[in-house]
């Protein structure tokens, strides 16, 4: 009962704070409303009995992403939203956009759902017993299956990085300044 | 028909088909970059918590790919917000400003 209240609780901290977060005009209360849907979303996983994925999502998504968008509404000279509108031409298309991907997704919830259901059967999904060798699995895992993958991720970090550094430098050479100005 | 509950991924499904279109709706009717960042995010999201519901109703639950696919999702959109707001700062100290529809730099 209290699981399920939790659970409910979750899942709409989740919703209403992603969709607060897409619709509220002052950008600065979107980027703390979309931490309160990724707050939702972690208890979700928690629910799925994934705590190490959980913790996470705090910490990366919540600990720096959003602190880097947060960040980064200070250069927006509009943080209110007040002076611009959003263009109706474009809330339709985003709507109109939105529904329809927004049905395609249910609707391929609805088969994985019946997949789900063929495979588990009306047993329900199998409870996992020990927590406890999580992250080891997953670091075996990373080693093992997922080792391109791993690898990969790894370069495009540091390909990101670099070329985040890069885009953000200030180039020294003084012609370069000159033509700039 | 629906089962809403925690042992159901109906639940998750739904969450996350409701935070993609959301998402979504953002990414394109955001004027400001950072709506779109947000818009992005959510959708990101919405993708990491399918992976991890699908990941748990299996017949091992013990075994954690759809978990270890999730963190893939985590790491791309850590990759994707950092050369975001690089790209975002750049553009802001040449034009002071970052609204999408009257930069003229960013337009071909």
């Amino acid at each position: 009962m209290i699981a399920d209240g939790l659970f409910l609780a979750c899942a709409l901290l989740a919703v209403v704070g992603g969709v607060m977060a897409a619709t509220v005009r002052n950008l600065f209360h979107a980027a703390l409303l979309l931490g309160l849907c990724l707050l939702g979303v972690a208890g979700l996983y928690l629910f799925l009995e994934q705590a190490w994925l959980a913790c996470v999502q705090v910490i990366v998504y919540i600990g720096g992403i959003l602190v880097l968008i947060l960040f980064a509404t200070l250069f927006s000279s509009d943080i209110t939203g007040l002076v611009q509108r959003r263009h109706p031409s474009l809330l339709a298309a985003g709507g109109l956009t939105a529904l329809l991907a927004g049905g395609l997704a249910l609707r391929l919830a609805g088969a994985g759902r019946t997949a789900v259901d063929a495979r588990l059967g009306a047993a329900g999904p199998g409870r996992p017993t020990a927590m406890t060798g999580e992250s080891a699995t997953i670091g075996d895992l990373l080693m093992g299956d997922w080792f391109v993958p791993f690898f990969a991720a790894g370069v495009l970090l540091t390909v990101a990085l670099i070329g985040a550094v890069a885009t953000v430098q200030r180039y020294r050479n003084p012609k370069a300044e000159v033509e700039r100005v | 028909m629906s089962e809403f509950g925690p042992d159901h991924i109906d639940g998750y499904l739904l969450v996350a088909a409701v935070l993609f279109a959301v998402g979504l709706f953002a990414a394109i009717s955001r004027r400001n970059a950072i709506g779109v960042l947000i818009g992005i995010e959510l959708m990101l999201n919405a993708a990491a918590l399918q992976f991890a519901a699908y990941g748990r109703f299996t017949a091992n639950a013990q075994d954690p790919q759809g978990q270890t696919a999730a963190v893939f999702v985590v790491v791309v959109a850590a990759a994707e917000a950092a050369v975001a707001l690089a790209l975002l700062f750049a553009v802001y100290r040449t034009t002071r400003d970052i609204d999408l529809e009257q930069n003229r730099e960013l337009r071909s």
